[in-house]
This record gives C-alpha cells, sequence and structure tokens, in this order.
C-alpha cells in the first residue's frame, strides 16, 4: 500500500467509527430481543394449548362456545405479538399452516395437482364465530391440533436461528405494511372481526422488540427517540381509544401513525447503521428499502417486477425505444394495428369498449383490455395470470390471430428494414450485438415503456402525502369503507389497490366473483369465461381455479370503463351494486368457489356513491403519457411509411 | 495453489450467491488497526460461454399443422441437457436441450419441446456452434426437434436420459394430464385433442393402438438429437410422470425415475442390447428377499402403472428426480426431492399394497408417527439415494436438511444445506467421479432459504464419490442463482473439457442473458485438477481449519473477481473507496463480490481489521 492510499484509509477509520457500533449495548439489544422472541414463542405454546383443550370440552352450551371464542381470540392475540418475527422469518410456512387465507391452495412446484385444505387461526376465527361452532366441533378440534403441532414445529426451528440486526429491523417495516394493508382491514380476521384489538397487540408486539434498541438509539440520535418514544405511545393510546371496527379511521391511522412510523423506522435503520437488504444480497425485491411510507411513489420496485434494473443508465433509452414500438402498427401482421390499438393513453391505456375489437375488425379478442397504468406490479400477467414474464407477455399479443397474427421472425424481418429502427436498437443495445434487433431487445423495450406507466400521483395519493392539505370528505369516507365495512381492500391490497400481496408483493392474486354475462342483477346469468383455469398452465388446472380473475388495480377506474374481464358493467355504480349483493353467489347463481364473501355488504347508497367518490380520486395524470409525433421510416418501403402513429383501427 | 476456486468464480457469473449463513456472535465495530495483504491471482484457466438464449435465438422447423419449414423463436424454460458424442471425431457431438415451458405454436409444435444443436471446440479452447444440413433439407444452427410429425406433440419436457454407452437421447415428459380438456388448455397447450393412433413405434403390441390424445404423453421419448427429430415413446416403459434415467453399460438395463408421490424406482431390461423395444419393466422392491426387483408386464399396467406397482407391493417414494450412474463402478444414484406434506399424495396407494423403504419408515418414526401416511409427516428436504447394481441394496447417500426438528446445538450446526436436490449428474474431474447436485426448493419455509430472503434461493453442490459416508459438509458449494432460478441439465461434454449447463426461468434484473433461460458451457475443466477440489479449505488457509483466532486477517485473491475467501469466520463489511458501505455478511468465510463495480475497497471483520480489498 503506498503512503496516499495509506492516508486516505486513515481517513476513512473515522467514518467507519460514526457508522458502526457500540459492540457492547447493540449484542445486548439483541440478545434482549431474542429472549422476549422465545418467551413469546413459549406463550403461544401455551395458548396454543387451551385452545385444543377448550376445543375438546365444546358441548353446545353457550358457556362453552364462548370459551371457544375467548380461547380462539386469546390464542389470534398472542400470536399478532409475536407476528412480525413469525411471519418474516417464516413467510410461507405462517402463510400455509398458521395464518393463511381461509381458501384452499396448490401445492407448489410438484408435477400434479395437489390441493392443500385451509387451516390454521383464519379458518380458526371463522369457524369460532360462526353460527353454531359446536356443529364443527370435530373440525375445530382438528383444526386446533394441526395448529399446536405447526405451531411448535416453528417454533423448534426458530429457537435455534439466530436473528441479526436487520431482521428485527425488516420485519418491524413488514409489520406496518401487513398491519395496515391486512390487519385493520381485517384480512385475517373473517369471523371474529375483532381487528383493531389485533393491530394493537401487534403493535405493543414490535415495540417491545424496538425498545432495546432505545438505550442505543438515544446515544446514537437523541432526537430520533425522542420522537419515536412519542409515537409509540400515542398509537398504542389510539388503537386503545378507537377499537371498533366499523368506525375506526383507517384514514387517520394511515396518516397520524402508519406513514409517520415507517419513516422514523427507516430513520432509525440508518442512524443505528445496520445494514440494508440489497448490501447483503442480490436478489431483488419489490419493496424499495429506501422507501419512506407505503404511499412514497418508490414504495414498489417497478424493477423488479419487470426483471430490469431501472439504474442501468440505458434505461431510458430503452423506454423510448419501447414507447416508439409501442405506438407502431408495424409489428402487427397488417400494419394497422398497435399496443395503442387497445391501450389508449388518454383512457388510462384501455380502449372504453367491453372486450377490444379483434383484428377482424368486426369480432372481438376474447377479454376486456385491462389499464396499463401500474400493470407492470404483478407476479402475473393478463386477466386469467397465464403469463408469469412481463417481457413475454407481448409474445401473447404476437402470435394471438385475434390480436397481432403474426410472428417475431416476421416483425425483426420488418424492423430491421428500416435503417432508423436499426440505429434506434443500436443506441439502445449497444452491449448485445449479437442480439441487437431480437425478440429479448424487442420485448425488453416494450417492458421497459410498461415498467414506467406507473401512476402514483392522484389527488388521493397527494394528500396522503401532505402535498395538498385538502380532501373532499366523501373520500376520505369512501376511503375507510374501501379498507373497512366494504372489504374491497382486502383483495385490492393498497397501496397499488390490486391483488398484488403485501407485505413483500412477490405474489399475485385471483377470485372467483361470480360476475356476470351482463349488468342485469334482476336475472343474472353467469359468465362462461373459465379465467385462471383454462389458462393453460398445468399448475392452474384445479377445479377452484374456475372463473377465478386476476385482482386488478382500482387506480384510474375513473378512465376505464366498462368493467370486469368481460366489460359486463357500465359504471362504477354497476360494480358497487354488484359487490354489495354479494357477487354471483349474492344473486342466487350457483358459484361453488366463490371466493367474495357472498352476504350483502349491506351499504347504503350514500355510502355506495362515497366508494366511487374514492376510487374517482385515484386518477392519475394521463396527460403525461404521450403517443410520439412520429415513427421510424422506412426508406425503401415508401407506403409502410404512411402507417399511422397508433394504428388504423 | 488451488484451482477450485476458479470453478467457482466461473459458476458464480450465473448470479449473486445469497449467503446462508445468519449466525454470529459479534458485532462489526471499530478497528484496531489494518494490514493490508496484496495477493496477485493467477488467470483462472475456466471460462463461462454462452451457448443458446431460449425465446430469442432462432430454431430451424419442420413443415408443421400444415405451415411450411422455416424458422421460429426458439421455446423457453430450459432443463435437461443430452450430450451425444460425435464418433468420426469431426467435432465433439449434438447438445439437446428440453424446453419445460408449455405453449402452442403454429411452427414449433404445441405443448414443449426440445433444441438440437452440434458444437465443436475450438482452438482457444472455447465451443462453437457448428452449421448443419440435416436429411429433411433444413440448414442452420439450432433445430427445432421434430416431436409433431412423429410421435405426437410432447409436453413439459424436464429431465431426460442420457446414455453412458453412446449418447442415446430420451426426453422425459412429466406432463400428467388426466383429460384432454386439461391438456388442451383453453388453446394454450396441445390444440389437437383427436385420438392419437401409434405408427412406426416398433414396439410389440403398440402400432396401431389408439390412444386418448392426453394419454399420448407422460413417456420417455427417444429423439434423433443428429437429425432434430423424434423417434418413438416409449410406452413399454409405462406412462409415468418421468424425469430422470440412466442406461448400464452393457447397454441392455435402464434405470428409471418418476416424479410422482410415490414414484416407483423403476428398471427396464431389454431382450437384447441395445434394442429398447423388447424387454420388460420392473419396479424396486427393497423387501423382496433376493433380487429386489418385481416385473410389471400384465395387460393394462403400461397405462396404468401406479395401480399395478402398488399391487406388486413395490417401495414408494416421494418425487423421484433425476438418476445419475458412476461409469468407474456403474453405481447408480438418484434423488427423492420431497414433497412437504405427502400423506394424502401416497395414503390409498400404502392400503393398496405399496410399502415404505426402513429409512422413509425411520423417518416417520423420527417424527413421532407410525409411518409416512400420517398427515403429520414431513418431508422437506428431500435425499440423495445409492443403488449398489451387484446386490440390488438401496441406501440413502446423503440426507437433505439440516432438519431443525433435532433442534442441533450451534456447535453442531452444519455450514451447509442441502434442499430438494434435482438434477443429478456424475462429473469427472481429473480422472475422480463428482456428483453435480442441482437444486430446485419446493418451498422457501424450514430454512430452504435464509431468513430476509423472499425469493427461492438454488444451490448446486459437487460431491467425491470416494468419499465413504458423506455429510452435509462434504458438499462442495459451487453457487446459488439468480432469484426464482432453477440450474439444472448439468452434463459434462464428450471431451471432459467443459460442463454445460442450464438456467431455468431466472426472476432478476441480471443483465441479458442472464436473465433468460439459458445454456451455458463452463470451458477449461480439464485443467482443474483433484487434489485441489478434494483439500480446499486446508489448502487455502490452514489456520482457519485449526481455528486459530489470533491469525491475522487475511483475504485471498486479492485483486479478485468473484469472491474472496476469508482466513476466519466472521462478520465482515464492504467499503467503497469514498468510506460507503456496499456490503454487509455475517459469520462468513467467503464473500461473493461479484454485485460490486471493479475498484478499491476496504474490508472489515468483526475485530475491526481492515484490508484493502481490489475488485477487478
Amino acid at each position: 500500500m503506498n503512503r496516499k492510499m495509506l492516508i486516505l484509509a486513515l481517513t476513512l477509520l473515522g467514518f467507519f467509527i460514526s457508522v458502526g457500533f457500540k459492540k457492547s449495548e447493540a449484542t445486548i439489544a439483541l440478545e434482549n430481543v431474542t429472549k422476549q422472541f422465545h418467551q413469546e414463542m413459549e406463550n403461544m405454546a401455551s395458548a396454543a394449548l387451551r385452545l385444543r383443550q377448550v376445543a375438546e370440552q365444546l358441548d353446545g352450551s353457550t358457556a362453552k362456545t364462548l370459551a371457544l371464542q375467548d380461547a380462539v381470540a386469546q390464542v389470534r392475540l398472542t400470536f399478532k405479538k409475536g407476528e412480525f418475527l413469525y411471519a418474516y422469518l417464516d413467510p410461507q410456512f405462517v402463510r400455509k399452516s398458521l395464518n393463511g387465507a381461509p381458501l384452499p391452495s396448490l401445492v407448489p412446484n410438484v408435477p400434479s395437482i395437489i390441493v392443500i385444505e385451509p387451516s390454521g387461526l383464519q379458518v380458526l376465527d371463522e369457524l369460532a364465530f360462526g353460527e353454531n361452532p359446536n356443529e364443527s366441533k370435530a373440525e375445530i378440534v382438528k383444526l386446533a391440533e394441526k395448529f399446536e403441532r405447526d405451531f411448535q414445529e416453528l417454533h423448534d426451528f426458530q429457537k435455534t436461528n439466530k436473528l441479526t440486526h436487520r431482521h428485527v429491523f425488516e420485519a418491524i417495516q413488514q409489520q406496518l405494511i401487513r398491519s395496515f394493508t391486512l390487519g385493520v382491514t381485517g384480512f385475517d380476521t373473517p369471523g371474529s372481526a375483532n381487528a383493531i384489538p389485533e393491530a394493537k397487540a401487534a403493535f405493543e408486539g414490535m415495540y417491545a422488540a424496538f425498545k432495546n434498541y432505545m438505550p442505543l438509539l438515544e446515544e446514537k440520535d437523541r432526537g430520533l427517540a425522542i420522537v419515536m418514544d412519542a409515537r409509540m405511545e400515542n398509537t398504542l393510546q389510539y388503537l386503545t381509544e378507537n377499537d371498533e371496527f366499523e368506525s375506526f379511521d383507517r384514514l387517520g391511522f394511515l396518516m397520524k401513525h402508519i406513514e409517520p412510523q415507517y419513516q422514523l423506522f427507516f430513520e432509525i435503520h440508518k442512524a443505528l447503521g445496520i445494514e440494508f437488504a440489497e448490501e447483503t444480497d442480490k436478489s431483488p425485491r419489490a419493496v424499495n428499502s429506501h422507501a419512506t411510507g407505503l404511499f412514497d411513489p418508490n414504495f414498489l420496485n417497478a424493477g423488479y417486477f419487470a426483471n430490469i434494473d431501472l439504474k442501468e443508465p440505458l434505461f431510458e433509452k430503452r423506454k423510448e425505444l419501447g414507447r416508439t414500438l409501442f405506438f407502431d402498427p408495424i409489428l402487427s401482421k397488417n400494419i394497422q394495428r398497435s399496443c395503442a390499438s387497445c391501450h389508449q393513453p388518454e383512457k388510462a391505456f384501455t380502449d372504453g369498449k367491453p372486450k377490444s375489437l379483434a383484428s377482424d375488425g368486426k369480432g372481438t379478442v376474447q377479454r376486456n383490455s385491462p389499464t396499463l397504468l401500474n400493470a407492470v406490479y404483478a407476479d402475473q400477467y393478463f386477466w386469467d395470470l397465464r403469463e408469469p414474464r412481463l417481457d413475454r407477455q407481448m409474445m401473447h399479443v404476437v402470435m394471438s390471430k385475434e390480436e397481432f397474427g403474426t410472428t417475431y421472425v416476421e416483425i425483426i424481418d420488418k424492423l430491421k428494414q428500416s435503417e432508423a429502427y436499426r440505429q434506434l436498437f443500436a443506441e439502445a443495445y449497444p452491449d448485445q450485438p449479437q442480439y441487437q434487433l431480437s425478440t429479448y431487445t424487442i420485448s425488453d423495450a416494450l417492458s421497459a415503456y410498461v415498467a414506467s406507466l406507473t401512476s402514483l400521483d392522484s389527488p388521493f395519493d397527494r394528500y396522503v402525502r401532505g402535498e395538498i392539505g385538502q380532501l373532499d370528505p366523501a373520500v376520505k369516507r369512501g376511503f375507510n369503507l374501501f379498507m373497512g365495512k366494504a372489504a374491497c381492500g382486502t383483495c385490492h391490497f393498497a397501496p397499488v389497490f390490486n391483488g398484488t400481496v403485501p407485505p413483500t408483493y412477490d405474489d399475485s392474486e385471483s377470485e372467483v366473483l361470480g360476475i356476470t354475462a351482463t349488468a342485469d342483477t334482476l336475472h343474472p346469468v353467469l359468465d362462461t369465461d373459465l379465467g385462471r383455469f383454462a389458462n393453460g398452465m398445468p399448475s392452474n388446472n384445479a377445479d377452484f381455479m374456475k372463473t377465478s380473475f386476476k385482482t386488478v388495480t382500482v387506480r384510474n377506474v375513473e378512465l376505464t370503463a366498462p368493467y370486469m374481464h368481460n366489460g359486463a358493467f357500465k359504471t362504477l355504480e354497476e360494480v358497487v351494486d354488484f359487490y354489495n349483493r354479494g357477487g354471483g353467489k349474492g344473486l342466487k347463481l350457483d358459484v361453488p368457489h366463490q371466493t367474495l364473501p357472498f352476504d350483502e355488504l349491506k351499504l347504503t347508497r350514500a355510502e355506495q356513491n362515497d366508494l366511487v367518490a374514492f376510487m374517482k380520486s385515484l386518477t392519475g395524470d394521463v396527460s403525461k403519457f404521450e403517443a410520439p409525433t412520429s415513427l421510424p421510416v422506412f426508406k425503401n418501403n415508401p407506403t409502410w411509411n404512411e402507417r399511422k402513429v397508433g394504428g388504423n383501427y | 495453489m488451488t484451482k477450485k476456486i476458479y470453478l467457482l468464480f466461473a459458476l458464480a457469473i450465473l448470479c449473486a450467491s445469497a449467503n446462508t449463513q445468519t449466525l454470529f456472535d459479534e458485532e462489526i465495530h471499530m478497528p484496531a488497526g489494518y494490514a493490508p495483504t496484496t495477493i496477485v491471482m493467477p488467470p483462472s484457466p475456466l471460462t463461462t460461454q454462452v451457448l443458446f438464449v431460449g425465446g430469442t435465438d432462432m430454431v430451424q422447423t419442420t413443415a408443421t399443422y400444415g405451415n411450411p419449414a422455416g424458422e421460429q423463436v426458439a421455446k423457453e424454460w430450459h432443463d435437461f441437457i443430452g450430450m451425444t458424442p460425435d464418433p468420426s471425431g469431426q467435432s465433439i457431438g449434438w447438445v439437446s436441450v428440453n424446453h419445460e415451458m408449455i405453449y402452442s405454436d403454429d411452427k414449433l409444435g404445441d405443448g414443449g419441446g426440445m433444441t438440437a444443436f452440434r458444437i465443436a471446440r475450438k482452438a482457444d479452447g472455447s465451443l462453437e456452434i457448428l452449421d448443419q444440413n440435416l436429411n429433411d433439407g433444413r440448414t442452420g444452427k439450432f433445430f427445432n426437434v421434430d416431436f409433431v410429425n412423429t410421435v405426437g406433440e410432447t409436453g413439459m419436457n424436464c429431465g431426460g436420459i442420457c446414455s453412458i454407452v453412446d449418447g442415446r437421447i430420451w426426453t422425459a415428459e412429466e406432463w400428467f394430464a388426466s383429460s384432454n380438456a386439461a391438456m388442451y388448455g383453453g388453446g394454450g397447450g396441445v390444440r389437437d385433442t383427436s385420438d392419437f393412433t401409434i405408427t412406426n413405434s416398433d414396439i410389440p403390441g403398440w402400432n396401431g393402438t389408439t390412444l386418448k390424445k392426453y394419454q399420448n404423453f407422460n413417456y420417455m421419448v427417444e429423439i434423433d438429437p443428429k437429425q432434430a427429430r423424434a423417434i418413438r415413446k416409449q410406452y413399454n416403459w409405462a406412462r409415468q410422470p418421468f424425469e430422470g434415467g440412466a442406461v448400464e453399460p452393457g447397454n441392455r438395463i435402464v434405470y428409471l425415475g418418476p416424479d410422482d408421490t410415490p414414484g416407483f424406482f423403476g428398471m427396464f431390461v431389454a431382450n437384447t442390447p441395445g434394442d429398447f423395444t423388447k424387454g420388460t419393466l420392473f419396479a424396486y422392491k427393497h423387501d423382496k428377499p433376493g433380487w429386489k426387483w418385481v416385473p410389471i408386464w400384465e395387460d393394462g399396467s403400461m397405462l396404468d402403472h401406479k395401480a399395478f406397482a402398488d399391487q406388486k407391493g413395490a417401495t414408494m417414494f416421494n418425487r423421484i428426480e433425476w438418476v445419475a450412474i458412476d461409469p468407474k463402478d456403474n453405481f447408480i444414484y438418484f434423488t427423492e426431492t420431497g414433497l412437504d406434506s405427502p400423506s394424502a399424495a401416497w395414503s390409498d396407494d400404502y392400503a393398496a399394497g405399496g410399502v415404505f423403504h426402513p429409512a422413509t419408515m425411520a423417518r416417520a418414526q423420527a417424527q413421532g408417527l407410525a409411518n409416512p401416511t400420517d398427515p403429520n409427516y414431513h418431508d422437506y428436504y428431500g435425499r440423495v439415494w445409492k443403488y449398489n447394481p451387484m446386490t440390488s441394496e438401496l441406501t440413502v447417500l446423503l440426507e437433505g436438511g439440516p432438519d431443525f426438528d433435532v433442534s442441533p446445538d450451534e456447535a453442531n450446526y452444519p455450514d451447509k444445506a442441502l434442499s430438494n436436490p434435482d438434477g443429478l449428474t456424475v462429473v469427472q474431474i481429473d480422472g475422480h467421479s463428482f456428483l453435480m447436485i442441482q437444486e430446485d426448493l419446493n418451498g422457501s419455509s424450514k430454512g430452504r432459504v435464509p431468513a430476509g430472503v423472499t425469493n427461492r434461493t438454488c444451490e448446486v453442490y459437487l460431491l467425491d464419490l470416494s468419499i465413504q459416508n458423506p455429510t452435509l459438509d462434504d458438499l462442495i458449494r459451487l453457487t446459488a442463482v439468480p432469484a426464482g432460478a432453477e440450474v439444472t441439465g448439468g452434463i459434462q461434454t464428450s471431451d471432459k473439457k467443459s460442463i454445460l449447463l442450464n438456467v431455468q426461468h431466472p426472476n432478476t434484473t441480471n443483465p441479458f442473458p442472464f436473465n433468460h433461460s439459458l445454456t451455458i458451457a463452463i470451458n477449461g475443466l480439464d485443467q482443474v485438477s483433484y487434489d485441489n477440489l478434494g483439500n480446499r479449505s486446508a489448502e487455502l488457509f490452514p489456520a482457519a481449519e485449526n481455528k486459530d483466532e489470533n491469525a491475522a486477517f487475511s483475504v485471498y485473491p486479492n485483486p479478485t473477481t468473484r469472491t474472496v475467501y476469508l482466513n476466519k469466520t466472521t462478520d465482515v463489511a464492504i467499503y467503497d473507496a469514498n468510506g460507503k458501505r456496499v456490503m454487509v455478511k455475517r459469520e462468513t468465510n467467503e464473500v461473493d463480490v461479484s454485485g460490486l463495480s471493479i475498484g478499491t475497497y476496504f474490508i472489515q471483520n468483526a475485530d475491526g481489521e481492515t484490508l484493502k480489498l481490489s475488485i477487478q
């Protein structure tokens, strides 16, 4: 090492000290978190044992039924105290065995269809708080036994697994997301509606863990410590005083508790010098570790979903090339249709038709054109979720006879004839001489463009972020209904309000709603589209996937009528009415696997209007998405130069 | 110095490694001083090369469904790789790649498929893809294997068999559709659902037989990689969701692995060596006295193999994947990848007569259960089995895990975890046999990925087959692969100088082509020596082996390109030249720095010792 280097290194040492830990205090904090965690698991094991014993004593008497309900509630509250760590450390196990949705699922990654029947606390909540728990005694006992055993398994595993500081802070961050999106919405308390006291237990649990870091934080940043201390007290008090499910002010909770604390915990994570996820491994993650809140426009990482590095210096060029391709009918067989034929920017990238026009100009394609705004935030694409990769999404359009009706080979042949296009591809993909104009570059450029079609600047976003001070009271009421009584937010998850599941946002859900063929709810007829069941993926060929469709975003719905995969509903009022009646099953249609609650929501006319007002407050600025003014020239094929931006129809 | 690490570097190009260690004792804290070392690393003898990019490279197609022969974009989701040597010596031979992905295509054919190409070694040690003229008139580099006009479509081509005798190739169809509607898949699967009449199979009793279309899937299908066409579906090996197999050197016996619960370890014995159209199918039955195989030859058993195997009391396995043979002693190895909760899948078969191997029974009993049909029976990690062809004994070579049910104390906690082994081949390095084990995780729970990593992270290991009673610690970790990806198909080229590998459906922001399904080669394997592979850590860092806590912190190699090794297990942080912390690893003795850009960094351990680190 030369002298200059030595001096530089010595200078850096000072910096290292400032971000490093004071060893003993950090270690003590983590040891205490670990001790508490182990104690929580012991408590949980006792609660699970008691639940089983109480379940075994069910005899039809009111006393025993109440005892059961109390035991379920206690188990759930105990679970909530440690949930932030259980769910962070083994998310898949918790979802599958301990507190997953009360719906059947499939064993992943096996060649055959193997259905996993639901078990865990949500099913128990549903049964124990159902009409007559004693009738389900055998099932409840079985579920309680299974829960006890499954928890034991988690316990055995986790008691030897060592925590790190990063785990603790990431677990807290996830719990903030979880408590808001899945907790206070009633997502995981389908029977008891005990959501708010449970949220309080979850906060108590994670605060108790975090408080071990307070001495360290006081040393590092006293101001942060003081603020956080006050915040914690304030939140617990708020949840104590406002524990009623229907009247709970979700918007106030979001803005006064969730968002500020999300930011504070991020600042604390940073101030303590704890590593962030990207410093430990390169696996891309859906949630940006440096986001400051759920409604931070950078909360989700579009690059993760699109498999694109948004920091790549060539991204802008690729996105621009993608925009050109998007509006260029040269991609279609007859050179008259482009992506924009069915995805028009001014309609939030939809086309206003129940089902899009087919390439013959007469018929229609199979389904309604979904918005592309925020479409990137999904694990699988299309109404029937048939494509897990955004860059491969285009292939389906290229090959479909009703759409582009062509092949990549033909598209590449055409594009190669334009010197202008060759130039654009060379500039965007100089690192890939061998594949400069290929399926890869074409679909990557289009993916880059679609990844850029994010719209998180609606009046509602801006209000939550504090960029505007006023919001129509109807919108506020509507949001609280959406996230509470109307149960919209339990499938259309915040902040994109689509089916991408928090807190890790790495899975896209679909739902069976029993959608009707038309909006006529007096003479309802079921739509016959099998949806996900028939999407061509052998792993989706399970009965309960029949007529299951992707949960699409509610953002910009004001611009995207008509609604549903078949465009059956012309207005948002009709949509809300359909849900209010309990979907297809609520209309007395035969929908054996409906996942939408089929009880009436009992929304008043005014409440329905508030919901619509909220949805309309999610409209972003679409004027910023513009078509290019001209398309690349084909010198040797003048007739192609007459093609229109966006295509003819 | 060791060359083993070069292999690591080369393979690490596939992706970032996700560290599996989360244990630690000490915090990163301030340095008391530092002692920089600079050791110059000699250039690596191994290089990687991308051969074939799925969904991007063009393949030559035959006239299909009334469309003329032409060109189309290849299918994706590469899985098995076949390597057929060129006896003429004019090239290394023919490579055939499975596409597990299913979709309908007017030119390639509906369902799954394969792509074949011919490779030769260039003077610089790299491979080239040769131009070919096939008998059917197709010319080019990559060829779509024609299934449509030969044997009916194919589907979900996952594993396969590459004969060690002559490089004959079978592709395994794992598409267990139980109806035409399921196979049709709303038009996305196989669109032609009319009955299929078998012609030219040469299998006695099968020509002229008409099957429901879905019944024409789930076979081992022999292909001709030189002419890029399918030859026959092996109806006489029964309809099973096949994954792997191996041909023994006498060219008479084929071992078969079906990916099913229960899956029955199978053996087909040909009447005449090399003619697999006539012979007898057996299923393994561990409790049969003497030779532990029972014949399955009853009428109807080929289409309903499971029922007949149950009836014969054959031994049930929980998803058999790849089958490999060690050419040095003809021992057979296969992976049983596991299924978290197999109870519902094999309880009926157990009632119908299927039996459990004592090792499987013992696992259930260790879990406090009577047998593996108990709903609480779990098989999270899978294992590798070893079959002795002389005695017909089957034993577990290596259990996956570690299984935390037994709650090991920290001191005994293994450094390596093996979960859901899938791909399996024998590779020869410096004349020694190694199993190359490729994971394909069934889930992320129960420690199969580290806490705080939400994605599946699959790894590739080497295991020295000369080790008696190997443990997880004997595994040599080659690499971890990108989120969502599966590394599979690993096979050695017939000149032993390269390993071919497939990366399947990676979900990552890696630059193209490392975000696509692709076939890559690792060249220069002939320059790696066994001694170094076998004694890596001892040779590198005797101090670390002795757990000498007083040794000064040192790292190797430095400068580095991919991985830097530490002389003791510790927490480390890497800082860039501006003092910004860019990477933290806890309780580790190696750090993959491939994600960092070239430049000068500082690496600091838990005791605060800091070294300059140069990344090239």
